[in-house]
């Protein structure tokens, strides 16, 4: 009461903040309670590694959908609101991808995420958003388990639009057997989650076709020495080398067999794109094959306009990583559709509109006619890539028939 | 093409890498008793000022071969200054108070702390190392080897040499092994003991960051590529014996080979598995190492 005999008194500044502070203090907690509704922008998302070995897919993933967000804000938004990105580093690391979905969720109150370029992130940062009711589509994790990680739940806010590992690991096979008619493939992959998964996927892909890899070989992140696991394959008879690993060891590869003086053909995961891989591998690494959504090439009208957009924005004339580019510049524009159609920010109301998306969605990759079902959260289906090659340090098509004329645009069939 | 011999010959190029960076382990345990647990950061940060200077002398339009040449003295003379600075602030305030665990925890400290200062500086993509010699590989007998393979032996070998022949011949040296041997009465014949243990590190992470450089052009340069390395090579000095500089050439020799041969006769899954084995076997009936002398602490 003793602050009450001074009111009248000189003290008054200190009343008016104190009646800001209380005012403010209102306002923040209907803010809290009805965030998204109160802000003037819609808040979304963005996780990915923007440093460190799988920086090159991050930085092209995020740059796409800061493109798309840049053009949906110019042409008003949605819902009459700006989008606003909120970028954040996971470093391609569990413990940091969990801390960032935290953040995202609770601080940044996000109505979706768009990322995950990390397998292991995706499945360890995922089931916040999964309890959280808040969509997740992930643009360029390719592990086969992130669309189906709770299986018995009623409600899956997870989407995805790249090619899984399923696809991969069968067009792989599919390619070194039936189209091109190796018989002794040797696998090679890394002793992660994404190697070892992949490996198993290949196996069982070639099992179906009656083939048994004649080796089947291993190595670690940062290995220096790849002699004993190319020898390996080599005294095998390999005829061609599958890989499931990242860029820098895939370069070792390459440039191990090039030491050996052993040339066989390498087919891999989508990985063999990485700028770490092309760059380092130099000469060695030509003619390596692996599937792609997406490759710089202006095929469509569609691409052309993204391609240049995308060098007007950020400089160069290669894309550090083209697959991630377009599937996330495709990740924004479907997220926004199904925002437009929800006529909402409200998580399910998301959810619900995306796995029953009515406009046609145009973008780089394909044209998104009904992506999703409530079963069915890959909008990547298995016609969708096709194999790129690496040439002259940028990845072209290894056979331009697959995307000349009406081949160019492929379309997921309906379910 | 004869596969033991080439498996070999490839497991000596990793097993001299290993055998440099013990050989820094083993430098300061002779005067000090004490190691640096951030050789493998040592290694990576010789290996990053390698990498900054020889692309800048390639941009001033020299050859790969001769700026190579012309980076090595700046690397070296970085290692050494960096030696001296780990021991400045990690080590020495341990040996004054006679810490038993203090520079162990001081040393990995700073190891980190160098990590994260590689990261901020050079970022946290691995970097190409420009090769100063060919990268064609040579056809010598049964075996195929890249040119830079050989200057990684031969490197190595030098390295060590220059550094026994300085112990033993010149003044300096011989203080070396004078604390070596005894540091007290070497302190009472008028040896500045703790001058020799500072030059010590600094030797030690010389040693490290020239391992550092002979190993990037076959590989990648980044912020991680010496925790692995740092960490076998610390199995190579005990498996050879912290007190014996040929001990850690065997150990390093033993580990890279042994590497190599389990990968390709066993299973590469278990590559590493032989070295560990063989170091605990070690450690439970030689513990001194395969060189070492037994070490008999008088209390």
């Amino acid at each position: 009461m003793a602050q009450l005999n001074r009111w009248p008194s000189q003290d008054f500044g200190e009343l008016t903040v104190k009646r800001s502070l209380f005012a403010f203090a209102i306002l923040a907690s209907t803010a809290l309670t009805s965030a998204a509704y109160a802000a003037d922008t819609i808040k979304i998302g963005l996780s990915g590694p923007f440093t460190g070995g799988s920086s090159s897919m991050g930085v092209s993933m995020r740059d796409g959908v800061k493109l798309a967000v840049a053009e949906i804000n110019k042409a008003g938004g949605v819902l009459g609101k700006q989008l606003q990105l909120v970028e954040r580093d996971d470093e391609a690391k569990n413990e940091v991808g969990v801390q960032v979905a935290q953040e995202l969720i609770n601080k940044e109150q996000v109505v979706a995420t768009l990322g995950f370029i990390n397998t292991g992130v995706g499945q360890a940062a995922q089931r916040f958003y999964q309890e959280a009711e808040i969509p997740v589509l992930n643009n360029v994790a390719t592990g086969s388990i992130l669309t189906n990680q709770w299986p018995d739940a009623k409600a899956n806010y997870v989407f995805r639009n790249a090619a899984n590992d399923t696809i991969q690991s069968a067009m792989i096979a599919e390619e070194a057997v039936k189209r091109q008619g190796f018989k002794k493939p040797a696998i090679l992959a890394d002793s992660t989650n994404y190697g070892q998964l992949g490996q198993k996927d290949l196996t069982e892909a070639l099992a179906k076709m009656d083939i048994k890899p004649v080796a089947n070989e291993k190595f670690n992140i940062g290995d220096t020495d790849m002699t004993a696991q190319v020898l390996k394959a080599k005294e095998a008879g390999a005829d061609v080398i599958l890989t499931y690993a990242i860029g820098p060891e895939l370069a070792q590869i390459a440039n191990a067999m090039a030491k050996l003086g052993w040339k066989v053909p390498m087919i891999g995961s989508w990985t063999l794109s990485m700028a770490s891989f092309i760059d380092t591998a130099g000469p060695n690494g030509d003619g390596a094959m692996m599937p792609q959504t997406f490759i710089e090439s202006p095929t469509t009208a569609k691409r052309k306009d993204f391609i240049e957009a995308y060098h007007k924005a950020y400089g160069g004339d290669r894309m550090p990583s083209p697959v991630s580019a377009a599937q996330g510049y495709d990740s924004a524009y479907l997220l926004v559709a199904a925002i437009n159609q929800a006529k909402s920010t409200d998580g399910k109301k998301i959810k619900d509109a995306l796995e029953n998306l009515q406009t046609k969605v145009e973008g780089v990759v394909t044209v998104y006619d009904h992506p999703y079902t409530a079963k069915d959260h890959e909008a990547i289906s298995s016609n969708i890539p096709v194999f790129g090659l690496v040439k002259g340090g940028r990845v072209v098509p290894a056979h331009p028939e697959d995307v000349a004329g009406d081949k160019a645009l492929r379309i997921k069939p309906k379910s | 093409m004869n596969i033991l011999a080439q498996l070999v010959i490839s497991g000596v190029v990793v097993g001299m890498i290993y055998g440099v960076i013990a050989f820094g382990y083993q430098l300061t345990f002779a005067t000090s008793k004490t190691l640096n647990f951030g050789q493998g950061e040592a290694l990576m940060l010789g290996a990053l000022v390698g990498l900054t200077t020889i692309n800048f002398l390639i941009g001033q339009s020299l050859g790969a071969f001769t700026a190579y040449l012309l980076m090595l003295p700046v690397v070296l003379a970085f290692g050494l200054l960096q030696g001296a600075v780990v021991e400045f602030l990690g080590v020495r305030q341990a040996i004054r108070t006679k810490s038993e665990a203090g520079w162990i925890m001081a040393t990995i400290a700073l190891g980190i702390i160098f990590k994260n200062l590689a990261e901020n500086i050079w970022g946290r993509d691995a970097l190409r190392f420009p090769s100063p010699l060919p990268e064609a590989a040579l056809t010598i007998g049964p075996i195929r080897i890249q040119p830079m393979e050989i200057a990684i032996v031969l490197g190595a070998i030098a390295l060590m040499i220059a550094v026994e022949v300085f112990n033993r011949r010149s003044i300096y040296g011989k203080a070396v092994v004078a604390t070596a041997n005894d540091r007290d009465a070497a302190g009472l014949m008028g040896i500045n003991t703790r001058l020799v243990i500072t030059f010590s590190y600094a030797l030690s992470s010389m040693a490290a960051a020239f391992a550092g450089v002979l190993v990037a052009p076959i590989t990648l340069t980044g912020a991680t590529m010496g925790a692995v390395l740092g960490l076998k090579a610390f199995a190579v000095a005990i498996i050879g014996g912290l007190s014996s500089g040929v001990g850690v050439v065997v150990g390093g020799l033993i580990l890279g080979i042994s590497e190599n041969l389990t990968g390709y006769y066993i299973s590469t899954g278990y590559k590493d598995v032989p070295g560990l084995v063989l170091l605990l076997l070690v450690l439970t009936f030689k513990p001194s190492g395969l060189f070492g002398s037994a070490a008999i602490k008088k209390v």
